[in-house]
């Protein structure tokens, strides 16, 4: 009887030793093996607006360099990256300061993220190097008055 | 039962229970420490499982049709992002073939935030050192622009400096999880944690031989004793490995155990950085990713488990390739590897890339860029979360700048033998910052001459007296009531500071009694800019100036005008930067973003700009500056091979303390700095000590070098004076007629009283003709 009764507590407690150590390790989740995803795009192609200033036949090389770094900062500005398209634009400012575009985009950039004074800093600036390019003369001036609005 | 068999039996059965009781303990005893253990592993498998340093990157480098560029910086370049050389076609990603007129680069993938593209085959074409064209290869098109990926310019490792590129089980291609397994644990998928069989096989070599030739390992113990353990041999710690083995088993997954596995092995060294996981070791040996491996260089790899540094292709080849090759052999033993498959791999030679060891690069800029970060993360987050730090660094500028003021200070040294001190501590120092004006981008920092001796860092740190270099930014402050053209006194006066006399002196003797403005700044006369700030007022040139963003306290003393309070070089050259770029103040900026282990930027730095003078007088300002380079005291630039046009401004302090020349075009600003950390003289003047760096750095980088002058702005008149009376000149009268910049507003109206006087005629004459002119 005392055998069986032994044989018996044996075969609990191995049952509840397995089972307690399996219980205590299922607390213990794996964790999943972080993969990486990077998620990019294809770098923007050029468009009609870059062709009219590349199409100039006495364009200088490092004006037409910038104007593709220009024009990666515009489309990125029409995808709602504004924070993209800077980055892009200060590389397209430093190749040529002398672009006038550049600023009115950079301008753009911080319209679309809220920052009016850099907005009107960069407006200011387009404004000087546009100033003989009447039809962008008019879209820095409607820029202006979009700042001025959003100052009020 | 007899009495005796009872007692045997009671006996028995007492110490069945003790045994009973001593197994549950055991059991127990076993569970609790297994459990304890499933806690350890899940805490550290459930959260970051390695430290992964942060990298800092450089800018990337653009390159476009029509740049002079420097070959031999752009070769350097070129090397160390890990392209390298080979004499024949194009193959694989990171190949370049170079010619006597032309690269050929197979470029690599281009990775930066927002933006990605596959790498091409590209060849740049020069004519001398410019670079003619640069064609797609693929297709046959001509680019208008090439931008080369950001150059890794140093890591911000935790205390063990271990360098760790992840990769998950499904990029590790079959050939080389079986490389693997057949060099370490070719039953790994079979058994539990631990391998009887391969225990009993180790003893045995091991006793045949007398010696330890093998270990009876499987991969969970490796990884259980790499991860968890000392690498000390006792019996307790074998204990421990084995509990931990079936722990580990119990809880995850045969692949999951072989991605830690791969990810956390020890594979070799680069200099003092331990190169761990497959992924990492693949760039180091092979400069392709895991998945790209071939059989053979998988073959490499795995065989590098068991030595990396004794097997190392770096350190022997023959050896190397013998292991590879007994690899390769168990593989084919296994059945995992083709007959045809190991003939083809056994013959290969192992061709490992080679690695361009190399010490801290722009060690000053890594300190000031760490000074920012660690706003942001703490020490220990930047050398493990394993961040991407993008800057604005160009690391052709930093090796100019740094070869320039190695150079400069050791010609200055030779020069004069007294300027020479043995103690690395105390001896001649410099520093140089170049900036791009517009957008306060910093390309280069060089805070020292020697980095190992001293790392106070010169630009951001040092707070020194400027001198002349000052003089710009009182003669913007004389803008509003002068003009270039305005006479000042240039006769020695006596001034009362704080109750004493202060009597200042020019550099050298002069006769003239005025001098123009123009003339004042080109040549730093002290006693004419003295005169300009007195009748300025002290008060308005230290308004003018407290928007240039000086931290350093300046205080209303005539001799402010001299430059005799100290600042901090950057924001020197911080100042000059609104003369270059339309009257903008930018903030200076190293760095740009900061993107997690995932890709995902966490933190963006932009151009931050806001206006603190006209367009008007930041071009008159450069025009002025124009005159100290044209025939002022940094004339000798044009001998120095400095041939398109730069404004700037030389310094010089009392005793020849402190040497500066800030100089600057459209597109590029350098501020450097010479003089003792003690205050010793250095017995030479900003043109002598400080040019001379400023020209050879300039020299360097053609590829920032547009040849182009500022636009005139709409609020600026240009009219044509006389050199004497700095009134308007009459025509056949002034025998130094000269054109001149004045603000729209403050156009002289007055003729040239010296040579115009007693002609009523002429100035009638020239009266009509400015009308004219006029309107």
């Amino acid at each position: 009887m005392g055998l069986q009764i032994s044989f018996i507590n044996i075969k609990l407690i191995v049952v509840s030793c397995i089972l307690g150590f399996s219980m205590a390790l299922s607390g213990c989740a794996p964790s999943v093996m972080q993969t990486q995803t990077n998620i990019y795009r294809e770098t923007p192609q050029n468009n009609d607006e870059l062709k009219e200033d590349t199409g100039k036949a006495d364009i200088n090389p490092r004006v037409l360099a910038a104007l593709q770094l220009t024009e990666q900062g515009r489309i990125f500005l029409e995808n709602n990256q504004p924070d993209d398209a800077i980055g892009i634009l200060e590389r397209a400012l430093n190749l040529n300061p002398d672009n006038g575009k550049n600023y009115y985009y950079l301008a753009e950039a911080w319209l679309m993220k809220g920052n009016i004074d850099q907005a009107a800093e960069f407006n200011r600036l387009a404004e000087i190097y546009l100033k003989d390019d009447s039809e962008w003369l008019n879209r820095v001036i409607l820029q202006k008055e979009r700042i001025k609005e959003r100052y009020q | 039962m007899t009495k005796k068999k009872r007692s045997i039996y009671l006996t028995l059965k007492r110490m069945f229970k003790w045994y009973l009781l001593a197994f549950v303990l055991i059991c127990g005893a076993i569970l609790v420490y297994c459990w304890y253990l499933s806690i350890q592993i899940d805490k550290r498998f459930s959260g970051r499982r390695w430290s992964i340093p942060s990298k800092v990157y450089s800018d990337t480098t653009i390159l476009y049709p029509g740049q002079k560029i420097n070959r031999t910086l752009l070769n350097e370049k070129l090397l160390r992002l890990g392209y390298r050389e080979v004499d024949h076609k194009l193959v694989d990603k990171g190949e370049l073939h170079r010619s006597a007129s032309s690269i050929e680069l197979y470029l690599h993938d281009f990775k930066v935030p927002s933006r990605y593209k596959e790498g091409v085959r590209v060849q740049i074409r020069f004519d001398g050192n410019r670079i003619e064209s640069i064609t797609n290869l693929n297709t046959g098109q001509l680019w208008p622009i090439l931008e080369l990926e950001p150059e890794e310019v140093g890591l911000f490792f935790g205390p063990h400096r271990e360098r760790r590129q992840l990769v998950s089980i499904d990029q590790i291609p079959q050939h080389l999880i079986h490389a693997v397994l057949a060099a370490e644990d070719h039953r790994f998928y079979t058994h539990k944690g631990l391998d009887p069989k391969g225990i009993l096989r180790a003893i045995y070599t091991n006793l045949r031989h007398v010696s330890i030739r093998q270990g009876g390992s499987t991969i969970t113990q490796q990884l259980a004793k790499n991860y968890f353990l000392t690498p000390k041999r006792t019996f307790i710690r074998k204990l421990k490995e084995l509990f931990m083995s079936l722990t580990i088993e119990m809880m995850y997954e045969k692949n999951e155990i072989l991605e830690i596995y791969l990810n956390e092995i020890y594979l070799g060294q680069k200099a003092s950085e331990a190169i761990n996981g497959i992924g990492e070791a693949s760039f180091f040996y092979f400069d392709k990713p895991v998945s790209k491996l071939s059989l053979d260089e998988a073959a490499t790899l795995a065989g590098l488990i068991r030595g990396p540094n004794h097997y190392s292709p770096y350190v022997n080849k023959d050896r190397c390739r013998k292991r590879r090759n007994s690899v390769l052999n168990a593989m084919y033993e296994q059945g995992w590897i083709s007959d045809e498959e190991l003939k083809a791999a056994l013959p290969l030679p192992v061709e490992a890339v080679g690695y361009a060891s190399y010490g801290k690069k722009a060690p000053y800029f890594m300190d000031y860029l760490s000074d920012q970060l660690t706003v942001l993360y703490s020490p220990q987050d930047l050398s493990s979360l394993g961040l991407s730090i993008y800057t604005t660094l160009d690391t052709q500028v930093q090796l100019a700048a740094e070869n320039a003021l190695k150079r400069g200070l050791d010609s200055l040294e030779k020069s004069n033998p007294l300027l020479h001190r043995t103690d690395p501590q105390k001896q001649l120092q410099g520093a140089v910052i170049v900036m791009q004006p517009k957008t306060g981008y910093i390309l280069a920092m060089v805070g020292g001459r020697n980095y190992s001796s001293s790392q106070f860092n010169r630009i951001t740190q040092a707070r020194r007296q400027p001198g002349s270099a000052f003089k710009p930014l009182v003669y913007l402050s004389g803008l509003d009531k002068f003009t270039p053209a305005s006479l000042l006194s240039n006769e020695p006066k006596v001034y009362e500071v704080d109750g004493k006399e202060w009597k200042p002196q020019n550099y050298e003797p002069m006769v003239e009694e005025r001098v123009r403005m123009r003339d004042a700044l080109a040549r730093s006369i002290n006693l004419a800019t003295v005169d300009l700030a007195m009748q300025v007022g002290i008060d308005q040139i230290i308004t003018t100036v407290d928007k240039f963003g000086f931290s350093t306290p300046l205080k209303p003393y005539p001799s402010i005008a001299l430059g005799s309070f100290e600042v901090i070089p950057l924001e020197l050259a911080r100042a000059y930067c609104p003369f270059a770029a339309d009257g903008v103040l930018s903030y200076p900026l190293a760095l740009k973003e900061v993107l997690d282990e995932n890709d995902v930027v966490i933190e963006r730095r932009h151009v931050s700009i806001k206006q603190v003078t006209t367009p008007e007088k930041a071009f008159i300002m450069s025009s002025l500056l124009q005159s100290v380079v044209d025939y002022g005291t940094a004339s000798s630039l044009k001998m120095m091979g400095i041939d398109f046009p730069v404004a700037g401004k030389t310094g010089t302090t009392s005793d020849y303390r402190d040497a500066w020349f800030v100089g600057y075009t459209p597109d590029i600003l350098a501020l450097i700095w010479v003089g003792f950390d003690d205050g010793a003289s250095i017995q030479a003047s900003g043109s002598r000590a400080a040019l001379p760096i400023w020209a050879e750095l300039m020299n360097a980088l053609p590829q920032y070098v547009s040849g182009g002058w500022f636009r005139m702005p709409p609020g600026v008149v240009k009219r044509v004076i006389c050199s004497e009376s700095g009134q308007l000149a009459v025509e056949n009268r002034c025998p130094h007629p000269m054109e001149e910049y004045f603000l729209a507003d403050h156009v002289p109206t007055d003729y040239c009283q010296i040579h115009g006087s007693g002609n009523s005629f002429g100035e009638i004459i020239d009266g009509i003709t400015d009308f004219f002119h006029k309107y």
